[in-house]
């Protein structure tokens, strides 16, 4: 077979202030036509920057060198007149941000054509045509509306089908997808990868996809190059390297890829009733807020945090999950007070938190933290990290010398695993993981009684989520920590939850202990995240059925929006009913609660 | 659209009624009256004088009368000019500052814009350099000493155009006030632009564009340019105010017969009339192009047309 592409001794280097960057370093790879090929590596590897290179996308300092051959010719030496009749003609591209990889200011419409016209010298109705038709095939509702929108009115899923749409108009034989839904939500990934695996099969192109996700690489991929800073460590065929990895590198990612299907690593605790522990009770908890649509219009409330009530108690690690949207971060910072609440109580061993004057809510936050999802964001760059540790002591031990001071922030910077000499540098000279060891530092140095981790491993590399998590638990196990551990990856949070609470547009949809809710989850919803996630398996993927619901997660600005897993109370109802109906939990015994819905075959989507 | 402009006019009215209100009582702590030359005048005819133009009533029936006045669009009689009323010496300065301020405007925005995008294209290479100082020498001349050096250079030595004056209105003698007028601006544009649109270049929907195999023109002018317009244009509203205010310094040394002259002369003079007038004036000015930038805004990005 002759190979599509093929990439002969590439290095790429950036020259940076602090010299050159060698960001590949002699790597060699090919593609044959047809085929799916996955790229794997965590960040820094080179992996997306190999194929920038082949598409001439590197960044202004970026110099490639070596050979990528195409179709007979040298991309990396074709000039930019040749290699613009080859890019998003035969070769197309995607990537990981649909939020900002469209033109924000042009039409859905004018930015497809404009492929058309360039490559093809289509324009007109016979182009239109051209646009619609491939909207519809990557399964756009209403395709021809969307045609005249603007990406600001497409959600994330729907902009990223736009650009497959978009990188699909001239039947390229190959399209390279980097981290292509990296940035969506399960269910919408399930079904853009749906997609491009239909395209694969109707259209014969190839992909190379890009990814740090070895579960969409068992999903996806025929083949795969595996990549470590800038150098290649193995490649071979799916079922090979999946069962049997060459290198400890592969071995150690596969291992550190947390398994939706595999129980949790920890030993279970046996659930108490934490209503009645006193620790840290929420209930009917409400958050909205007003959205004002220009000067004079009139508000429309968004309920982002809708009645939600549960329990925690002392040592206990609840999950929440749910997608973009759901109020999951608005709940956790509602409850610690970051955000005021609209209804509802929180109520903090036995003495209702909301309530507490600001002297009262000092006190407390002392037992009250949170760590954030982007480290280096959350740290204040022009601090060193030793005086971002050391804040909490200055605001809740006022008494303490600067010696002592230093002493118990070098203590518990080793405690979390960072060397003391880094105690003056400042965030932007660390690694992403090791800027979340100081978030995590700076949110325990006062001994806190809750943690809260927003997200706080989901900007991370595997290999590092993995010794985050690590830490964490043996945080939780030395302290008596409790921890409230958001995140949209259902893997993870069933790794780390004793219990596991699912959240759908501000509402608990279920909740349940842990392994209760993946073992026999009971709430659609619930159901169709779990069948989204990719297992890091090929053989169990290749069997594996998704659930498609009807419907689409909608905005949490429209009230029926709510009932999208009751369509039969949703008829009866009118509008206003509508609005203020809220599906009720019941309990299933064993402290396994499911909101009220409809069967689950009423609410699949026919085939 | 529409309704928006309407709701944009109506909230710029308190505004223009505190500038009115904080203007009028400025003026009076200010010492001396319209009517205080070197020479006293016989206390007689000073009283009269006060009376006729209600100079002799407390501050705030004053103030009442003015307001009252300026609501139903009079602007009052000038204090020094005689038979002349406010609305009627602007109208004679008008066509001129229009002109002059219009052409500037129009100058500043083409070249800035373009010296910016010249300068983001070609980073760091002699072109981009040579504009920087340029625009160096823009922001730190001022114009009351780049005027008279331009003068000397090609209105004495070189002997290319005219000193000043309006002449018979041709292009000639515009050429000079223009560029006196907005090289600041042009200075200010142009830094603005190149700024964005080296940042707009960087971000990913350009890279998206290049990925389609775009070659480099429809990706600056279809996909770079608007975006990278909008802090140009959000300069443009405090522009206006800096071209109105410069092209009073600008008309007084060319000698141009616009309103800048009137205003001059009628402070020195504490001819409160004509100051005021000539204020509120540049004020609606102001005011109306900026309601265009707002609209310009729109146009530039489909979210705020959302909204």
């Amino acid at each position: 077979m002759t190979k599509l592409l093929s990439v002969k001794d590439l290095h790429v280097d950036f020259a940076t202030e602090d010299g050159t960057v060698n960001a590949v370093r002699g790597i060699n790879c090919h593609i044959n036509p047809g085929e799916c090929l996955g790229v794997v590596g965590e960040s820094g590897s080179g992996k997306s920057q190999t194929f920038l290179a082949a598409m001439n996308l590197l960044s202004k300092n970026g110099k490639a060198r070596g050979e990528i051959n195409f179709k007979g010719q040298n991309l990396l030496d074709l000039p930019l007149k040749e290699l613009n009749k080859i890019r998003g003609s035969s070769i197309s591209m995607i990537f990981q941000d649909p939020l900002t990889s469209l033109t924000p200011h042009m039409r859905v419409v004018d930015q497809m054509r404009e492929v058309l016209k360039f490559h093809q010298k289509l324009s007109g109705t016979e182009a239109d045509k051209k646009c619609l038709e491939w909207l519809e095939r990557v399964h756009i509702p209403e395709a021809k509306r969307r045609l005249r929108q603007y990406p600001f009115e497409l959600s994330g899923g729907m902009r990223q089908r736009v650009m497959i749409a978009m990188a699909m108009l001239c039947n390229p034989d190959l399209l390279i997808a980097d981290e292509p839904t990296t940035a969506l939500d399960v269910t919408i990934q399930a079904e853009i990868l749906d997609i491009m695996d239909e395209l694969r099969r109707e259209q014969g192109t190839a992909i190379v996809m890009i990814t740090h996700d070895m579960g969409v690489v068992a999903r996806m991929c025929d083949r795969i190059q595996v990549m470590r800073h800038g150098e290649y460590v193995e490649e071979g065929a799916v079922d090979d390297i999946f069962s049997n990895p060459q290198t400890e590198y592969t071995r150690m990612l596969l291992d550190a890829m947390p398994r939706i299907d595999a129980p949790r690593d920890s030993e279970t605790k046996p659930v108490k009733e934490p209503a009645k522990d006193h620790f840290l009770n929420v209930d009917n908890l409400k958050v909205e807020f007003n959205i004002f649509n220009g000067l004079f219009a009139r508000k429309s409330v968004l309920k982002a945090v809708d009645g939600v009530s549960f329990d925690l108690a002392k040592g206990e690690t609840l999950g929440i999950v749910g997608e973009s949207g759901s109020g999951k971060s608005t709940l956790a910072r509602a409850i610690l007070r970051l955000l005021s609440t609209s209804e509802g109580e929180v109520s903090w061993l036995g003495s209702d938190l909301i309530g507490m004057n600001a002297d009262q809510m000092k006190k407390a936050r002392q037992d009250l933290q949170i760590v954030f999802q982007d480290p280096m964001a959350s740290l204040n760059p022009s601090m060193t990290i030793g005086s971002s540790i050391m804040e909490p002591l200055r605001i809740f031990a006022p008494e303490l010398s600067r010696e002592e001071r230093r002493a118990k922030v070098e203590a518990i910077m080793d405690r979390v695993g960072l060397p003391k000499s880094m105690i003056n540098r400042y965030p932007h000279e660390l690694s992403g993981g090791q800027n979340q060891r100081v978030g995590i530092a700076r949110a325990v140095i006062m001994n806190p009684k809750l943690v809260i981790c927003d997200e706080a491993v989901s900007a991370l590399d595997v290999s590092i989520q993995a010794q985050i998590i690590d830490l964490l638990r043996e945080l939780q196990k030395d302290m008596g920590l409790s921890l409230i551990f958001i995140s949209h990856d259902l893997s993870v949070v069933r790794n780390i939850s004793d219990r596991i609470l699912v959240m759908y547009l501000g509402n608990v949809v279920e909740l349940a202990t842990s392994d209760a809710l993946f073992d026999n989850p009971q709430h659609p919803y619930t159901k169709q995240l779990i069948s989204a996630v990719p297992i890091p398996d090929p053989e169990v993927e290749r069997t594996r059925k998704r659930l498609k619901l009807k419907g689409e997660l909608s905005s949490p600005l429209d009230s029926a929006a709510r009932l999208r897993f009751m369509p039969s109370k949703s008829e009866v109802l009118n509008n206003a009913q509508k609005s203020d109906y809220r599906p009720r939990l019941i309990d299933h015994g064993d402290n396994h609660f499911v909101a009220e819905h409809d069967p689950i075959e009423t609410l699949l989507v026919n085939e | 659209m529409l309704t928006y402009a309407f709701k944009r006019t109506l909230t710029a009215l308190p505004v223009l009624w505190i500038a009115i209100t904080v203007c009028f009582f400025v003026l009076r702590l200010a010492p001396g009256g319209p009517f205080d030359g070197e020479r006293p005048m016989p206390p007689g005819i000073k009283a009269n004088l006060d009376a006729h133009y209600n100079l002799d009533k407390p501050l705030i029936q004053q103030y009442a009368i003015y307001i009252g006045n300026v609501l139903k669009g009079d602007l009052g009689p000038s204090f020094t000019t005689e038979d002349f009323s406010v609305a009627e010496q602007i109208s004679i300065g008008l066509p001129y500052t229009l002109i002059l301020g219009a052409a500037a405007f129009v100058v500043s925005i083409l070249l800035g814009v373009l010296a910016g995008i010249i300068g983001a294209l070609k980073r760091n290479s002699w072109s981009d350099h040579t504009l920087a100082a340029l625009v160096l020498l823009g922001l730190v001349i001022p114009n009351f000493l780049m005027a008279p050096i331009l003068q000397l250079i090609f209105g004495i030595e070189l002997d290319w155009l005219p000193v000043g004056g309006w002449g018979d209105g041709s292009l000639r003698y515009l050429v000079l006030p223009v560029a006196v007028l907005s090289f600041p601006h042009i200075a200010r544009i142009s830094r603005l632009m190149r700024g964005t649109m080296i940042e707009v270049l960087n971000s990913n929907f350009i890279r998206t564009a290049r990925s389609k195999g775009l070659s480099s023109t429809p990706i600056v002018m279809r996909h770079a340019l608007r975006p990278a317009l909008m802090p140009v244009m959000s300069y443009l509203g405090p522009a206006a105010g800096y071209l109105l205010t410069g092209s009073l310094v600008v008309e007084q040394i060319f000698g141009l017969p616009g309103i800048g002259r009137y205003f001059i002369n009628a402070a020195l003079n504490r001819d409160y009339g004509m100051v005021l007038g000539t204020v509120i004036f540049y004020m609606i000015v102001i005011l109306i192009l900026n309601l265009i930038v707002d609209l310009l805004y729109a146009w530039l990005d489909p979210r705020v047309r959302a909204q």
